[in-house]
């Protein structure tokens, strides 16, 4: 019996912990082990096995410290990560309340709407940024605005530095976030039993009256949740950067977070880095194992994890 | 069902309009970039006078023809190709390995089950990037010898890699939808005297058919928009990299990449319209962006 359930694990799981093992586990313990070396253009011949000790990590918090440019991304990072977590899990939880109160056909159509930036594939749909954003006259916001009289020349939104470029930067990836809050938000509140809405109707509440009193306080749970995960998301994000940055749309340096930084870093234009690359991202994870485990500990993710059933052992 | 019997029908028209006008710049950038790969010059900036319709850049598309003047040519078919044979694969492999561990991370009790779901969830909120450089460092180390098979290997492995990164969230899905079968059904198979394999795939698999669609269409999507896998590890083009490659190329001729972009939005658009209550529900399960 035994022996036949090894077996029967073994068939179910090791594929998984293979595939977690050669890209998961092996990939960080190579990634650790080049931030000690003095690895560069990915001459691996000559660079893989000489060790520099601590120095990527010297470099790297010299950085932090004297490099304008590498202020400046630390800066991108947190103002980018900060803003646009509060348009995620503010306009997620606007949609879902908005759609909540609407007819179910409408709703689920704006629902699909709004998935569509997250579902596009990320070169179209930076692609439709390009043009809306351009800095010439063919650019849509442009055109807009020069057609109302707001502006009588186009403006290169993205090179006005910090806040055109922050601000297309927020936008473009706050859509893309919107939608999972919005349907996090959705489902917690198909859950809430309908007499509460229904009776606070009666007693002639307002939409807005029920959705604070009522609907806010009883996703306190999700509302955490898009919190904690959407954080550790966006600072790690860096795919829809990576276009609008390449394509100059918007400023370089002010266009770059840490996450995209470590991207360029190793395999960008130019001369590449990995070995700081590899500190950078070392310490990117070390920022993400703990933001994982706190989010794990303060949801208590572990209760719902429920016991097996049909296990007749 | 939600509170309808009692609303006022007056509000909802003001939260409707609300909300459309603030999905204008959405609507407008996605129907200018369509309507674009169907006229002659680019039409973003609003004015009609730009948009003179035609099918060329289509035709042109399919063509491979990248520029009007100069006969740059490019096999934009072989390069979708590509792109599904990514896609494909790893919405195969991500299927196949979710089917296998969800079966028993919902099923069968064994030591380290509970930790081995938290380091899913853990793995699933990993940084990509602090991956990526480790990731190419495997690559390289295992890169062919004969020169014939990178090309092969090239593909090989972005779809293994692409797909790990699917891997913690569609096991999680798929387990949750194994929860909501009754166990009674596998139950009576197992005393009966049928193995855990037998049972899962004769019993549990066709039940489960509509989770495996949901995963493998998620799957599909994943492979099918990847930019950052791609362009490192690929050698031959997929269309991310074709658009990400030709906007800044001098030659390009932009309705014909409107064009491109409006094929590779295509999959995207079919699923929506087909498949959306099952992409609603299913992306409640937990998802990174």
């Amino acid at each position: 019996m035994k022996g036949e359930k090894l077996r029967n694990l073994s068939f179910f799981l090791s594929p998984m912990i293979i595939m977690v093992g050669l890209f998961y586990l092996i990939p960080l313990v190579f990634t650790v082990y080049i931030s000690f070396t003095k690895m560069r253009n990915w001459n691996i011949e000559r660079y893989l096995t000489e060790i520099v000790g601590f120095y990527n990590y010297q470099r790297l918090f010299h950085m932090f410290q004297h490099d304008p440019l590498m202020r400046t991304v630390l800066l991108t990072t947190i103002i980018f990560v900060g803003i646009t977590l509060i348009i995620n899990v503010f306009g997620g939880l606007l949609l879902a309340l908005g759609t909540f109160f609407i007819n179910e056909s409408s709703a689920s159509a704006i629902r699909l709407l709004w998935l569509l930036p997250r579902m596009s594939p990320i070169a179209v749909y930076s692609l439709v940024w390009y043009y809306f954003f351009h800095g010439s006259n063919i650019g849509t916001l442009n055109s807009i605005l020069m057609k109302l009289g707001v502006l009588s020349q186009p403006v290169p939104w993205g090179q006005i530095v910090p806040w055109g470029a922050w601000g297309i930067i927020i936008f473009v990836n706050g859509l893309v976030g919107v939608s999972f809050g919005m349907i996090v938000f959705t489902s917690a509140l198909n859950q809430i039993p309908k007499e509460l809405v229904i009776a606070a109707r009666v007693d002639g509440a307002s939409a807005w009256q029920i959705s604070r009193k009522i609907l806010v306080p009883m996703m306190k749970w999700h509302l955490l949740y898009v919190l904690t995960w959407q954080f550790l998301s966006l600072l790690t994000t860096y795919p829809h950067l990576f276009l609008l940055v390449q394509w100059d749309l918007v400023s370089r340096d002010y266009g770059t977070t840490l996450a995209l930084y470590v991207y360029n870093t190793a395999f960008g234009r130019g001369e590449q880095d990995q070995g700081l690359a590899a500190a950078a991202a070392v310490l990117l994870s070390i920022i993400g194992i703990i933001g994982g485990l706190v989010t794990l500990k303060v949801l208590q993710f572990e209760k719902m994890i429920h016991e097996p059933r049909g296990d007749i052992e | 069902m939600r509170d309808v019997e009692t609303r006022p029908k007056k509000g909802e028209w003001i939260i409707v309009f609300t909300i459309l006008f603030a999905s204008l710049p959405l609507i407008l950038g996605f129907a200018l970039l369509v309507i674009s790969s169907f006229s002659k010059d680019m039409v973003t900036n609003l004015s009609l006078s730009s948009f003179r319709p035609t099918i060329e850049n289509w035709i042109n598309v399919f063509q491979g023809k990248l520029a009007i003047t100069g006969g740059i040519r490019q096999n934009i078919l072989k390069i979708t190709l590509n792109t599904l044979v990514v896609a494909l694969g790893v919405s195969g492999i991500v299927t196949l390995i979710s089917t296998l561990a969800g079966y028993s991370l919902s099923r069968m009790k064994f030591r380290g089950r509970k930790l081995m779901m938290l380091l899913l969830l853990m793995l699933h909120a990993f940084p990509g990037v602090a991956l990526i450089v480790g990731v190419y460092l495997l690559y390289r180390l295992t890169f062919p010898q004969e020169p014939s098979f990178v090309r092969l290997y090239s593909f090989f492995y972005v779809i293994l890699a692409r797909a790990a990164l699917e891997i913690p969230m569609s096991v999680w899905l798929m387990k949750g939808f194994f929860d909501t079968i009754p166990w009674e059904l596998e139950w009576s198979g197992i005393i009966d005297g049928a193995s855990r394999i037998k049972v899962w795939r004769q019993i549990m698999l066709p039940l489960i058919k509509p989770g495996i669609l949901a995963v493998a269409l998620f799957g599909f999507l994943a492979g099918w928009q990847d930019l950052i896998y791609v362009r490192t590890f690929l050698i031959d083009q997929t269309l991310a990299t074709f658009i990400e490659a030709n906007i800044e190329a001098e030659y390009s001729h932009m309705p014909l990449i409107a064009a491109a972009g409006t094929l590779y939005l295509l999959p995207t658009i079919i699923f929506f319209l087909t498949a959306q209550q099952l992409l609603l529900q299913s992306y409640s399960g937990g998802i990174k962006g």
